[in-house]
């Protein structure tokens, strides 16, 4: 019976670990296989978490501040630019100001309160006070734009109800000054003129103060010798510009009756007239200089050389004349001189009207002044340029500029002959604009000299400001009246000077409009007489602040480099040492 | 030796938390004290601004020329009173050169080193 004997070795003994074959063993694997899986994903996350811990904590980064930033700016933002002088005194800034406002609702006792702030705000009226504070509504305004002081009274007072509004206003601390430059902004402070104005997106996004080339001091100067002037020849207005012969900066520019920008109402259409860089005139003799420059500069006369001013020069219905008039042959200094209208004709028509409009095309006498405002004049030149505006325009008729291009063709003149474009903003003494050249620096030299012959000898006496060598041509104008006809009593007299010539630094307009003649002038209303005499105290006392220093006319030197030979009609020759 | 270890890790985590409490306790300390400080600049600022102005405003030529007229002797400065560095006698140094020779040509008297401009050469 051996098929029935079991082994019992061949049966295997029972385990004490259980196993557990079929569907449920494979359930284990594969959970265990999803533990391995899991396990090694965190711990790969981990490690990669660990490394990147190390790296930013242990080592340094050159993209990463080392300290924290603040975010946000700190500078205080006022919404507006302040526009400061050459000098970095404020022109114009924004201050946030506090406004009084009261809520009705919480005065206890109107009468009293009205009382009360009346005695720290003495202009409100009382009974419309009262009736505000009395008032239902639950928010009025008491008076706007408090000084600091007046806000500190009135948080004094203790009275409840009475609030405060912060807001901005633009202020101009120097009030009618510089009022045609810097202009003013209006409400939400948008630029009506001026700077305010051409620069409005400017000073909106800068922060950093807008400097300008102008020289507060000069400016009160200037202002106040063309007032003076405007006083006491009864003038209608005035305007007087002092520029850098070498940069073209403007240091000072003033147009009279001017206003006061602080004051948002009641400013007439007259004082807010920009007449130094709005207003064109006909400028008269002053044109004389650009005349002769050209003349000299294109060789058609030398200062040796003369025409026959004897007799007045009738074309159509016109006759030139002179007004100085010495009836007979004159040298080129001496038509110049004598501001002789004859000889400058006969002196343009050699040049010849082709040659003398690219001229003024070159001296920017065709074209808006590049100045930095928006108050430009665009000059007025005849089209087509025929002989008589030729003849009209040597002695400055015919073609009206404003005085910013009278005084910036001016310094070109005398400058050496580099024409740059007149600017209000503050060029650094470095950068020297490249210019365009428009007569010889030899020429520039032989303006120089006649220019001093005017002062020393001419019409221009009166400009002779002892020690800083003036040099100018005088300059009056006949205003046209309705029709064209020139009206012989509405003057616009001029003059602009040079100083010092022999090497200029700065030129000196000053113009008056409609003076009348007086007793100290002798009756007349010439530039001689109402312009000149400004110029000289405006150098005088400008100088020492521009930091000119007097020198000795009568130094030898000095008056060989000034020196003018005036030739004789028959040969003789004699010197003009005056 | 599990409890050891689990004790001591207790005692780190506290110890961290306490510390990160009292950081940022700090931190917002001081951020606190930087936005008052902000304020303050802003406001401070704003006064300068102010003082600017009223600044500029006391300034105006016109004022300061009425000011001197009224509180210094009504006597404007001559032009001519002006001198440049060069017009003035050079210090002597301690070496005592050029001036000091020139000093005793003018027989001890120490001399302008240029003349002033022409005052009254007209006369």
């Amino acid at each position: 019976m051996t098929h029935t004997r079991i082994d019992m070795d061949d049966i295997p003994k029972p385990e004490k670990t259980v196993r557990i074959e079929g569907s449920g063993k494979q359930a284990l694997e594969q959970g265990r296989t999803r533990l391995l899986i899991a396990g090694s994903v965190f711990a790969l996350a981990f490690s990669v978490i660990a490394a990147r811990v190390v790296d930013v904590s242990v080592f340094d980064r050159g993209a990463e501040p080392n300290l924290a930033q603040e975010s946000g700016s700190l500078t205080h933002k006022t919404g507006r630019a302040d526009i400061v002088d050459r000098n970095g005194m404020l022109l114009a800034t924004t201050l946030s100001v506090p406004s009084l406002y009261a809520d009705p609702k919480f005065i206890m006792d109107p009468a009293s309160a009205a009382e009360k702030i009346r005695t720290v705000l003495p202009d409100l009226d009382q009974t419309e006070l009262l009736s505000k504070l009395a008032s239902d509504k639950r928010f009025v305004w008491l008076k706007r734009n408090l000084t600091p002081r007046q806000q500190y009274d009135v948080n004094k007072l203790g009275v409840p109800g009475l609030y405060f509004q912060r807001e901005s206003k633009r202020i101009y601390p120097q009030g009618r000054l510089t009022a045609h430059i810097v202009g003013r902004a209006g409400f939400d402070d948008v630029g009506l003129s001026g700077i305010e104005r051409s620069h409005d997106t400017l000073l909106r996004d800068g922060s950093e103060p807008l400097r300008l080339s102008v020289d507060l001091r000069v400016q009160h100067i200037l202002r106040e010798e063309l007032q003076t002037q405007i006083d006491a020849f009864d003038g209608i207005g005035a305007a007087g510009i002092v520029l850098d012969t070498d940069t073209s900066e403007i240091v000072a520019m003033v147009s009279l009756p001017d206003f006061d920008p602080n004051r948002r109402d009641k400013i007439s259409d007259n004082a807010i007239f920009n007449r130094a860089s709005l207003g064109v005139y006909e400028m008269g003799s002053t044109f004389k200089i650009f005349n002769t420059a050209m003349a000299l500069d294109y060789g058609t006369t030398s200062l040796s050389g003369g025409y026959d001013a004897s007799k007045p020069i009738r074309i159509a219905r016109f006759t030139i004349s002179d007004y100085h008039a010495k009836n007979r042959w004159l040298s080129v200094p001496e038509i110049f001189m004598y501001s002789s209208n004859v000889g400058s004709v006969k002196m343009a028509m050699d040049v010849g009207g082709e040659r003398q409009r690219a001229f003024m095309e070159k001296l920017g006498f065709m074209k808006a002044s590049a100045i930095e405002l928006p108050e430009r004049g665009h000059p007025m030149a005849p089209n087509p340029w025929r002989p008589i505006n030729t003849m009209t325009i040597s002695f400055g008729h015919g073609i009206a500029v404003s005085p910013v291009h009278l005084a910036n063709g001016v310094a070109a003149m005398v400058n050496g002959g580099i024409h740059r474009p007149a600017t209000l903003l503050r060029r650094e003494s470095d950068e020297l604009l490249v210019g365009e050249r428009i007569i010889k620096e030899k020429t520039s030299h032989a303006v120089r000299r006649l220019l001093r012959l005017v002062v020393e000898n001419g019409t221009g006496r009166n400009a002779a400001a002892e020690g800083y060598l003036v040099g100018g041509k005088t300059g009056t104008a006949e205003k046209p009246g309705q029709g064209g006809a020139y009206r012989r009593k509405a003057l616009l007299s001029s003059f602009v000077g040079v100083f010092p010539v022999n090497q200029p630094r700065y030129v000196v307009l000053a113009m008056v409009d409609e003076p009348k003649g007086n007793k100290s002038s002798f009756g007349y209303a010439t530039g001689g007489w109402v312009a000149a005499p400004a110029v000289k105290r405006i150098v005088e006392r400008a100088a020492p602040l521009l930091n000119v220093a007097p020198v000795d006319e009568d130094a030898p030197e000095i008056r060989r480099a000034l020196m003018v030979k005036i030739p004789q009609a028959k040969g003789k020759k004699a010197l003009a040492s005056f | 030796m599990v409890r050891r270890s689990t004790a001591l890790w207790l005692v780190l985590a506290t110890c961290a938390g306490i510390t990160l409490f009292l950081v940022k306790h700090e931190v917002q300390e001081r951020e606190d004290r930087l936005n008052a400080l902000h304020t303050e600049i802003l406001a401070n600022q704003e006064a300068i601004q102010v003082l600017k102005a009223e600044w500029s405003y006391l300034n105006r030529p016109e004022r300061l020329e009425r000011l001197v007229r009224e509180l210094s002797e009504e006597r404007p400065a001559d032009r001519l009173q002006r001198a440049t560095l060069d017009m003035l006698p050079q210090p002597l140094n301690g070496d005592g050169e050029t001036p000091v020779t020139e000093a005793a040509h003018a027989g001890g008297v120490v001399l302008p080193m240029a003349r002033p401009v022409s005052l009254g050469a007209r006369q």
